[in-house]
């Protein structure tokens, strides 16, 4: 007999339209998750890759304040002489350098960089040459603030050092060094060839030296590095490839990617569920055609062959639109994207992805349809004369299939993370969530179970949720999981935002002004031309309290921070720094805690107020004496009173507050905070700098709209992503009605032949839908409430809102969406008259 | 010498619902790294009541830039503590004050000079210098400021030990030799106790700095203590004299 | 004396593929309050259609329905679910016991539905009135056929109906439980007066029917009254 039967294949993707649909889309939803994600993730990926090495000019670079030790320079050396990299060395340095034979001088930030360098990016020069067209021994390119403050031009002689070169081109960009880099004087680069002549990098000299590699084999970087890395001082010499080198703004889109990898696994899990659930509802209605086939001596293997053909057809059908609908998300997601990516990303799918894609699709599809297609095995021809479910067995390829999909899962994180370890742990979390998701749902749905309802619709919609085979259980662990996880995010940023951007009052300061220097304060407050709290700040260290350590800050702030850019120096402690003011009395919002005034009696020598806070953190009691080191001047306080400030006050608060005529000499700084109409805040800046140019503005408006932005757009994207979970969790309320549509059928007619309304089974499904729906956004929202309180109270440390309006509205929307999609998918067994039920059921016995 | 740079404490400036790590986050979004100038005007004498001085201990006190500060290394390794162990160990019954402030230039020690004269030391080793050298700042604004602070302390009935600093060769041989000849001129004018150069023994070596090359570990500091140490004890002897 | 229940002329056909095949042709006859009226025919005959158009499951092609003298031919599903509920009770071959529902809350689920308060109590008496008492809180799956089908019998009483529908209610059963029910059906009929339309196309359960309607090939071929159910029949006159 033969195994294949095109007609038979063909009947069945003919008929029974809604389930093939269903999971086709499932399919489709899976791919297109996993199409969008590799596409964006890849886009940024390349972006950034290809941003890091031009921000480091090679592939690995070895780096020291030191002259390299000659095992360093052999490694290096021998890996070139191999052919396994090319290389190149450069020296930085500052230099003075002068007009030959005049006055000026400047101090000048100094490059001098072997043939090659930079081996990534491009240098961009005034005249628009090519760097190596223009520089060469003899020859140096300057940044145009030299020329100005030098008062030379391109074509004259500068002094270096010893030697005396021609400018030859000025330098507008260098793909190294940021333009926002701190520098104390111009770039001037020189070529190695004349570094000798300079006779500037010697014993005494400080100067960061490196090495440039850039790979033959890009998959190589890592392994040259460490080959470096072995002989190497690690105290002295740091080595970074383009990877390890990355900025935090890349670290950002690392993680974020990561977390969006997440959310997409996540999708295809629910996507996997919805497969199954409509696979299942499909074949459920296909349970006559197979016992018939069967008792017409077709041979199991011949129905699942058979099937699997439909389910590869269908999937294959799926797949095509997902992948399609992934390449056109890739024109959406740059607007949606804008002002949030890094600048000039090229968002493309490489084929790569799409096969990867489709390979993984593949899987997921397999995977979830075996179960299904498996249980047809156990459908026996006696089907056709008992109507009876064929029995749920198969313990042992059940739980095969658990495992497997587990599996999956796992491997899937450990595959985004590369990370064994973390990989586990977040499969362990994840477990972990799904598993207090299953527990409070039983819990839940063991409560309904109970709950005596007297009202007719109300309890027949309850007894609807237990329904032999309703899969409520799946629903409500797969919608609450992934409803807990939308709506964790949407608690975090509104909180984020209301402590952030909505909670600043009205009328505080929104711009502020730092490191007024007191003898400008006059003229300041002239220019400034408004009323304004000008309140000093004075650096100060505080070494002991009742002459003993202070209390160690637990987040070890107080360690010795290695000094400026070294890795970590000393271990020892360090006294914490603080800023002090003085004033004569409590400020706004603020109030006495302990002490009986702010300074005590006038008895006191040099009285000091503690904030409550700060005296909580070093241990500070009334009454102890604090030893302080004002900038050289060690000055023992009195604690008189500890104080405490409004959660909601704007005021700058101050850890300690002396009494005025204690700091009045002290050296200090004034800083002050105005609040102007944003579209004045510009000019007021461009003034007040214009004027003092030491003066550092801050502009709170500013700074919040930015964090704002970041944060919606942030949100955004996560949002855009974790919607594709929700459509898989709709997907799976659908495929559950269709998987339950004969039971329903049989209830809907069974009401009406009893005397019920279509109205009354309408409200009766109706109700059904709203308990689904309350009881995932209830479950969703308790898991996502106690998440979010346990992120904003200890990794964010702010008060934590509970958002009851949100709340609600969340649930409210989900109760909806829930509704309208079942709804909608029973419209056909509501319309339906008994008859048509009953008459099936009598022309099948 | 040392951090041009420090982070502004955020939280002390801007109200507390900006605390907490998301408010640090938020801080250095906004501002990143200020450049902060840190300095006073010279002002009338007040009236602070500074931790007096047991009779008979002498008041050594430290100024000068981030390597009196220590940077990098914990309290008890900088150098007034290494030295204040040192000179106790030997006998003297002294004090060291430090009264280091890290990125300060000899233009901001002159806006503070008289807040710190106030405790009326007995001898002030000043530091100070290496933050103007390493900016290209002029060897002659240098030298004039280090003369006057020099005649303040001084004024101030206080012995100066002032160590000589070096410049990094890189800077160029004019302006290194520049650089290295305020301080013997300086102490020849003035009478100050030269040392001729600081980090004798100290600069360039990886043994006894930190990586960045220019800050002493340590044991770089003990060097510099050794070094130092019989300067400060003529001076000592100076103060006692008076 | 007016019919309880009248039809008129009722026809009804199906089409299939391009040929349209008449069910019932032209089927008239008019059924008393308190009548035991058995429909009989062999497979086919249409007899099943009568009943679904009788109790106003299904609609008649052409042809009228009269419940009580009113035309409820062309009422809507909606305007015909009260009627269903109160004025008629069915019972099925295949019982069709609501599967999320025990015996006792099937029974009186007809009753709840019509928003009677002692619908439980009243649900409870019927259920053991016919010896199920034990039983109610047993749900379809956990009961036999015979027990299955005493429940449905209970539930199609539960509102007091004028009329009850069975349709071959002794097909799934064996003919022990089978003669059960009819015995049953006919003692609750009795006590009960309540008129009884009943398809069977077995001829011992037509012995027990005051009056049989055979049906051929949808056409109505006899109508007669049984003499030794008379007195039945009659005592249900008043």
């Amino acid at each position: 007999m033969t195994l294949l039967h095109p007609t038979f294949i063909r009947r069945q993707l003919a008929t029974t339209r809604s389930q093939s649909l269903i999971f086709v889309l499932c399919v489709a939803l899976s791919m297109v998750t996993l199409v969008a994600l590799r596409g964006f993730g890849d886009s940024v990926d390349r972006a950034l890759t290809r941003d890091a090495r031009a921000l480091i000019g090679a592939d690995v670079v070895v780096q020291s304040n030191f002259a390299f030790d000659p095992a360093v320079d052999s490694a290096v050396e021998a890996i070139a002489a191999r052919g396994a990299a090319e290389t190149a060395r450069t020296w930085e340095f500052y230099s003075v350098v002068r007009r030959p034979g005049e006055d000026g001088s400047l101090l000048s930030n100094l490059k001098v960089v072997d043939a090659g360098w930079p081996f990534y990016g491009t240098v961009e020069l005034a005249s628009g040459a090519a760097l190596r067209a223009v520089l060469a021994p003899g020859r140096v390119i300057v940044e145009q603030a030299l020329l100005d403050r030098l008062g030379v031009q391109v074509g004259d002689a500068l002094r270096i050092g010893d030697a005396t070169l021609t400018i030859a081109d000025v330098i507008t960009f260098e793909p190294d060094r940021p333009t926002t880099f701190f520098s104390l004087g111009p770039r001037v680069l020189v070529d190695g060839g004349d570094l000798a002549a300079l006779n500037l990098v010697n014993p005494g000299s400080r100067v960061t030296y490196r090495w440039l590699l850039k790979a033959a084999d890009p998959a190589a970087v890592d392994d040259l590095a460490d080959e470096v890395r072995t002989v190497a001082d690690r105290d002295f010499v740091r080595i970074d490839t383009f990877r390890t080198a990355r900025t935090g703004v890349e670290r950002f889109f690392t993680n974020f990617l990561f977390f969006l990898s997440l959310v997409g696994i996540f999708t295809l899990m629910l996507a996997g569920i919805g497969i199954q659930s409509s696979l299942t509802a499909f074949l459920r209605e296909r349970h006559g055609t197979i016992a018939v086939a069967k008792t017409l001596g077709a041979s199991s293997r011949f129905v699942t062959v058979n099937f699997y053909i439909v389910v590869l057809l269908l999937g294959a059908i799926g797949a095509l639109l997902g992948i399609l609908l992934g390449f056109v998300l890739q024109w959406t997601l740059p607007a949606l994207l804008s002002g949030f990516l890094p600048p000039d990303i090229e968002l493309t799918i490489s084929t790569r992805a799409v096969v990867e894609s489709a390979l993984l699709g593949l899987v997921v599809v397999l995977l979830f349809t075996f179960l299904p297609l498996y249980r047809l095995e156990g459908l026996r021809p006696s089907f056709i004369f008992r109507k009876e479910e064929p029995p749920i067995v198969n313990r042992l390829p059940f739980a095969l299939t658990l495992l497997l999909i587990l599996g999956l899962f796992t491997g899937l994180v450990i595959w985004q993370l590369g990370d064994v370890r973390t990989a586990l742990w977040f499969a362990g979390g994840a477990l972990v969530l799904l598993l207090i998701a299953a527990l409070l749902t039983e819990a839940a749905l063991q409560l309904l179970k109970r709950w005596d309802v007297r009202w007719l619709p109300g309890r027949q919609a309850l007894r609807g949720l237990f329904r032999p085979r309703n899969g409520t259980r799946a629903i409500v662990i797969t919608l609450s999981t992934a409803l807990g996880v939308l709506f964790c995010i949407f608690v975090i940023e509104q909180n984020l935002r209301a402590s952030f951007v909505q909670s600043y009052p009205p009328d505080a300061p929104n711009v502020f002004f730092l490191d007024i220097q007191p003898d400008q304060q006059e003229a300041f407050a002239a220019t400034l031309g408004m009323e304004a709290d000008y309140v000093p700040a004075v650096r100060a260290a505080l070494m002991a309290v009742n002459g003993a350590e202070p209390r160690r800050n637990p987040e070890g702030e107080d360690r010795g921070n290695g000094g400026e850019g070294g890795p970590e120096g000393g271990d020892g402690r360090r006294s914490p720094q603080y800023t002090l003011t003085y004033r004569a009395a409590l400020a706004e919002g603020e109030m006495l805690v302990r002490g009986d005034s702010l300074f005590g009696d006038a008895e006191t020598v040099n009285p000091v107020s503690v904030l409550q806070e700060t005296a909580d953190a070093r241990g500070i009691d009334l009454g102890d004496v604090l030893s302080f080191n004002i900038q050289g001047v060690p000055l023992d306080a009195t604690v008189t009173s500890i104080r405490k400030q409004d959660a909601g006050s704007v005021q700058p608060f101050f850890g300690f507050v002396f009494a005025p005529d204690v700091l009045t000499a002290a050296p200090q700084t004034i800083f002050t905070g105005v609040r102007v109409a944003p579209d004045e805040i510009a000019a007021l800046q461009n003034r007040m700098v214009a004027a003092f140019p030491n003066v550092t503005v801050i502009d709170v408006t500013a700074t919040i709209a930015q964090f704002a932005s970041v944060v919606q757009r942030i949100t955004q994207v996560v949002r855009f992503f974790s919607a594709f979970s929700i459509l898989a969790g709709l997907l799976i309320v659908i495929s559950s009605v269709y998987a339950t549509r004969l039971a329903r059928v049989q209830e809907a007619a069974y009401y009406k032949v009893l005397g019920a309304t279509g109205g009354w089974v309408t409200a009766v499904f109706a109700l059904e839908n709203v308990l689904l729906g309350l009881l995932s956004a209830a479950l969703a929202l308790l898991m996502a409430q106690v998440a979010a309180w346990a992120i904003m109270t200890w990794l964010f440390e702010l008060e934590y809102r509970f958002l009851p309006d949100a709340s609600v509205a969340m649930i409210a929307i989900t109760i909806a969406a829930v509704m309208l999609v079942g709804m909608v998918a029973s419209i056909g067994i509501l319309r339906s008259r008994p008859i048509n039920f009953l008459r099936l059921q009598t022309e099948n016995e | 010498m040392g951090a041009m740079v420090r982070r502004l404490e955020f939280d002390n400036l801007l109200s507390r619902h900006m605390r907490g790590r998301a408010g640090h986050a938020l801080a250095l979004l906004a501002i990143g790294l200020v450049l902060a100038g840190c300095g006073a005007a010279p002002t009338p004498m007040p009236t602070p009541a500074p931790t007096p001085t047991p009779a008979g201990e002498v008041l050594i006190l430290a100024i000068g830039d981030s390597l009196t500060e220590g940077l990098g290394v914990g309290d008890e390794e900088t150098y007034p503590a290494q030295l204040e162990a040192a000179l106790r160990a030997a006998g003297h019954a002294v004090r060291v004050v430090n009264a280091g402030v890290s990125g300060e230039t000899s233009s901001g020690t002159l806006q503070r000079i008289d807040w710190l004269l106030q405790q009326q030391p007995d001898v002030v080793i000043l530091a100070i210098g290496g933050n103007d050298g390493l900016r290209g700042i002029d060897p002659a604004l240098t030298e004039q400021n280090i003369a006057a602070l020099v005649t303040r302390i001084q004024a101030s009935g206080a012995v100066v030990v002032l160590p000589g600093m070096e410049m990094v060769r890189n800077l160029g041989s004019e302006f290194v030799s520049d650089f290295r000849a305020i301080y013997p001129r300086v102490a020849e004018e003035s009478g100050a106790l030269l040392m001729p150069f600081f980090l004798e023994g100290v600069a360039g070596d990886r043994t006894l700095n930190q990586p960045d090359f220019i800050h002493p570990t340590g044991a770089g500091y003990a060097a510099v203590v050794a070094n130092l140490l019989p300067y400060v004890e003529q001076a000592i002897q100076q103060a006692q004299a008076r | 004396m007016p019919a309880i229940l009248s039809a008129e002329q009722i026809t009804k056909s199906y089409v299939i593929g391009d040929r349209q095949i008449a069910v019932l042709d032209d089927v008239s006859f008019d059924v008393q309050p308190g009548e035991f009226v058995v429909i009989m025919g062999s497979s086919g005959s249409g007899k099943s259609t009568l009943l679904s158009v009788l109790s106003g499951l299904d609609q008649p092609s052409r042809g009228r329905i009269r419940i009580d003298g009113v035309d409820v031919t062309d009422w809507s599903e909606d305007r015909l679910a009260p009627i269903r509920n109160s004025t008629f009770g069915f019972v099925f071959q295949s019982f069709h016991l609501v599967p999320s529902l025990n015996a006792l809350e099937n029974v009186a689920f007809p009753a709840e539905l019509r928003g009677d308060k002692d619908a439980r109590t009243r649900a409870r008496t019927l259920l053991e009135r016919v010896g199920l008492g034990g039983r109610t809180t047993n749900f379809p799956h956990q009961l036999s056929g015979g027990e299955k089908q005493r429940v449905a019998i209970c539930r199609a009483l539960v509102n007091d109906p004028k009329i009850i529908f069975a349709d071959e209610p002794t097909g799934n059963l064996d003919s022990k439980n089978g003669a059960g029910i009819i015995d049953l059906l006919i003692q609750l009929h009795r006590e009960r007066q309540t008129t009884l339309v009943l398809v069977t196309h077995a001829p011992e359960v037509a012995e027990h029917a005051g009056r049989v309607i055979t049906l051929a090939d949808g056409k109505v071929v006899g109508d007669e009254y049984r003499e030794e159910n008379a007195n039945g029949q009659r005592s249900t006159v008043n």
